[in-house]
């Protein structure tokens, strides 16, 4: 403290191994713009060699088949694992959430840290694939076996697939670690007044999306073991009798790939919305503070919430209605699915209703925000189209359901990332980010998101399957050559503008404007710490809350909004 | 406009609420969620902040226990999925039957079992011993022998080996049969894959019960001490609870 210099090992404590929460979470989320960078580099690569098979890049030479079902892989798993599962969830959660409940640590600080490195070993695991022999996995981020299972199978098929699995294996128990974190939090740490219908909404999608993780990853690692096993120790759960690989009986007998789809999805779709609920809190809470508006239907938003947390872990089978399952299943599972869309309609309707007659601030995080409305609904609506069993049977694994899952998961959740980037950035460095070069970023990601993904739709309608390196001597896939054109190009476009968020993020770091302790003017708790915000949080002074976290143009007040901490009653 | 009127007293009566979620008005009181500052900041002895802590460790205990739940039912469903029928052989067109009845090590199991439950016991013992102790610390009073509950703790270690030692001599007989964990039956791989992920997460709380055993070595506090054992002791039931529960299921399902 004060003016002594701190020592190596002062500043390895501060910074390094830290069980500050908030150093924690910018550890997670400049891990997870790590992990963003090296996945849509290999995007690009993937791009380039759909449109250019022959081309020659450099330092990499030919893209082979198996290169491009590698990068295929360890695209989707950086993305949805180590992106969107990360930085919404663990990133700005970690960050914020204690401060937003008016305490200055987790719960469990030890475990924040543990959680953090033991994502980030996870996350060089994964990486190391690329250097195994035979490269990383072919088998995508979904691992069904037997491709995924028998070694034989492929070039990445052995180490490379190893690695895969040991990866998840740890980003599993990771994950469950700092979900126990972020439940006891959320129940354990509300500092006094801060009774669970005053949350923002922000914290009640972190803790409805922990309770996800502690469920949904516990069955991945239960899958991950067995998989593991059957590669390494003999055992048959996954792989069928009389398997033959390139002529070559497997010694396998008796086992079920039709298990792993079944522990994978259930797992998986809980997984989709953890990686959108936090998105959506930050969504809600935005919308709110730029239309100087309260929350339309706080506790329907909550409600909704919840539904969409419960009915998620009962519709895994939609991805797998071509899997031979009995078609009654496949109807429970269609209806379901379907009326999981009514909470997700209640909060699109709640967003919308929270927009009307509001006084909008059009900054950078508001675009975003309403960006993501508008991706969220636009990858919303082919949902329960892919959801009936009988469209679905000529629609999966199309380039249709890459259009749905990458509207609604992908650039909703990275729309959303993006707005949370923006809006807090102040808090958490003390500095504006430039809001023309934002809105620059936030007009050509937008147009960017649209071009590259639209068009998708028109190729699974056609008939272009997904997962494919080439389709070479395919005639009707051949004709659809210029719109796959028109995509690359529109993803080299859009990955270009990204170098304006880059930019803006490290030019702002040191350069921006400074903020003061609210610019936003925002009524939740962390916004009554100085910007940014002591190690120590609230120190021991730990704020009283009178107020619900919306209260925007209140009438009566001498201001437009009440902080949480305000004791004022208007009138 | 009517005037803000700022600072109110707090026990006012509560506004109606508004839209902006949970209205305005007084502070809740508030049974057993949520509370107050966090403990690491507080002075450690103080009474508030001990409970708070133990408290909080409680939570993180039963989340972490329906976590490991969630592992079991995993591993579970897909034990009865496997045996109710045989997977499809595409070849000979037939259900495949490779379930095999696996004749249990009877004698050893249910010694392990009365091994386990016995260091149940001891554990709890020992847990409520400390509790006491921690609330007098806590209220300023310094029992003359504070560790005295140490020695129950080492038993249960000894006790949480012992087991782990049987299971290991299980292991051998079922080798000694000739069942593997590679093998083609469900019933040996099974097997293997149930007791041996119990048998690792049981080893987490004895690592954790060394801790709080050597925990003056490691400078822990009394009361860290305390909590430890406390949450181990929780632990340590589920997992008493969790090898029953496997047993019956290898019994019966066998
Ligand atoms: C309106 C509600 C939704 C419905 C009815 C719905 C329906 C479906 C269906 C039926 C599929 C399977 C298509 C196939 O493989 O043939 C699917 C795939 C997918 N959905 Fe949704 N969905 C909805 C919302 C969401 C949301 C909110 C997300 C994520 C934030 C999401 C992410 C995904 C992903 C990632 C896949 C593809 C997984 C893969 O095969 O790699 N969906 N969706
Ligand atoms: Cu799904």
């Amino acid at each position: 403290m004060g003016t002594t210099k701190p020592t190596a090992q002062g500043l390895l404590r501060r910074y390094v191994f830290t069980t500050d929460h908030k150093v924690v979470g910018l550890q997670y989320f400049f891990l997870s713009l790590a992990a963003v960078l090296v996945g849509t580099f290999l995007s690009l690569l993937m791009r380039i060699h759909l449109v250019w098979p022959q081309a020659a890049i450099p330092f990499l030479g030919q893209i082979k088949p198996e290169n491009y079902l590698a990068y295929l892989t360890i695209h989707g798993t950086l993305m949805v694992f180590f992106v969107l599962s990360t930085v919404p969830q663990n990133g700005f959660g970690t960050y914020l959430l204690p401060l937003q409940l008016g305490a200055s640590e987790m719960a469990l600080p030890r475990l924040s840290m543990a959680g953090f490195w033991i994502t980030l070993l996870s996350f060089f695991v994964l990486i190391a694939a690329f250097f195994a022999p035979g490269g990383a996995s072919l088998a995508g981020w979904t691992q069904y076996p037997p491709l995924s299972a028998v070694p034989s199978a492929g070039p990445g098929q052995g180490t490379g697939t190893d690695l895969w699995l040991v990866s998840i294996g740890l980003f599993c128990v990771a994950s469950v670690l700092s979900s126990i974190n972020f439940i006891t939090t959320t129940l354990k740490m509300r500092t006094r007044g801060m009774t669970l219908m005053r949350m923002p909404l922000t914290c009640w999608t972190w803790f409805v999306a922990a309770i996800l993780i502690l469920l949904a990853f516990s069955i991945l690692l239960a899958a991950v073991i067995m998989l593991l096993l059957d590669r390494n120790a003999g055992t048959n759960f996954f792989v069928p009798a009389n398997l033959l690989i390139s002529g070559h009986a497997v010694d396998h007998q008796g086992g079920s790939p039709l298990l792993w789809q079944h522990l994978f999805w259930f797992f998986g779709h809980p997984e989709v919305y953890i990686a959108i609920l936090p998105g959506m809190g930050v969504t809600s809470h935005l919308l709110s503070v730029f239309s100087r508006k309260p929350v339309f239907g706080y506790k329907a938003m909550v409600g909704a919430i919840l539904a969409i947390g419960f009915l998620g872990f009962m519709v895994w089978g939609h991805h797998m209605f071509v899997s031979g399952m009995n078609p009654y299943a496949g109807f429970a599972f269609s209806s379901l699915t379907t009326a999981i869309a009514v909470p997700s309609a209640i909060k699109v309707f709640n967003w919308l209703g929270t927009l009307w007659g509001g006084r909008f601030r059009f900054t950078t995080p508001m675009l975003f925000s309403i960006g993501f409305v508008s991706l969220f609904i636009t990858g919303g609506l082919t949902g329960p189209i892919l959801a009936q069993p009988a469209l679905d049977a000529y629609l999966h694994d199309t380039y249709f359901v890459v259009a749905h899952f990458h509207l609604i998961m992908a650039m909703a959740g990275l729309f959303a990332v993006f707005a949370a980037t923006y809006f807090w950035f102040p808090k958490m460095f003390g500095r504006m980010m430039n809001s023309t070069l934002g809105s620059a970023h936030f007009w050509v990601t937008f147009f960017g998101a649209y071009a590259i993904f639209m068009p998708m739709h028109l190729l699974g309608i056609a008939g272009h399957p997904r997962r494919y390196s080439e389709l070479t001597g395919v005639q009707y896939v051949a004709a659809m050559a210029p719109l796959q054109q028109f995509i690359t190009a529109a993803a080299i476009i859009t990955i270009c503008g990204q170098l304006l968020f880059l930019i803006n993020f490290f030019w702002s770091m040191f350069k921006g404007a400074a903020a003061g302790a609210n610019p936003w003017e925002c009524t939740t708790l962390e916004w009554t710490l100085p910007s940014p915000p002591p190690r120590e949080g609230f120190g021991n002074q730990s704020p009283l809350v009178y107020q619900g976290a919306y209260e925007y143009s209140v009438p009566g007040a001498s201001k437009d909004f009440l902080m949480q901490d305000s004791t004022a009653t208007p009138q | 406009m009517p005037p803000v009127v700022e600072h109110v007293e707090l026990d006012k009566k509560p506004q109606k609420p508004r839209l902006g979620g949970g209205g305005p008005g007084k502070i809740p009181h508030r049974w057993g969620f949520g509370g107050g500052d966090d403990g690491d900041y507080g002075h450690h002895e103080d009474f508030v902040s001990r409970r708070d802590r133990l408290r909080r460790y409680r939570v993180a205990m039963v989340i972490t226990i329906v976590s490991v739940t969630a592992l079991f039912v995993g591993v579970t469903t897909v034990y009865f999925l496997r045996g109710t029928h045989g997977p499809w052989d595409p070849v000979e067109k037939t259900y495949l039957e490779n379930w095999q009845p696996v004749i249990l090590p009877y004698r050893i199991l249910i010694i392990n079992t009365v091994v386990l439950l016995l260091s149940s016991i001891t554990l709890e013992l020992g847990r409520r011993g400390l509790l006491k102790k921690s609330e007098f610390v806590s209220m300023g009073i310094r029992p003359p022998k504070l560790q005295t509950e140490f020695p129950w703790i080492a038993i249960t270690a000894l006790l949480g080996f012992a087991f782990l030692a049987g299971q290991i001599i299980v292991w051998h007989s079922l080798r000694a049969q000739g069942l593997y964990l590679a093998s083609q039956n469900p019933n040996s791989f099974f097997f293997y894959l149930l007791t041996g992920l119990h048998a690792i997460h049981l080893s987490g709380g004895l690592l954790a019960l060394l801790i709080s055993l050597f925990g003056s070595w490691l400078k822990l506090r009394f009361d860290s001490q305390q909590i430890a054992v406390d949450v181990t002791g929780w632990y340590w039931h589920f997992m008493g609870v969790l090898w029953l529960y496997i047993f019956v299921l290898l019994r019966f399902a066998m």
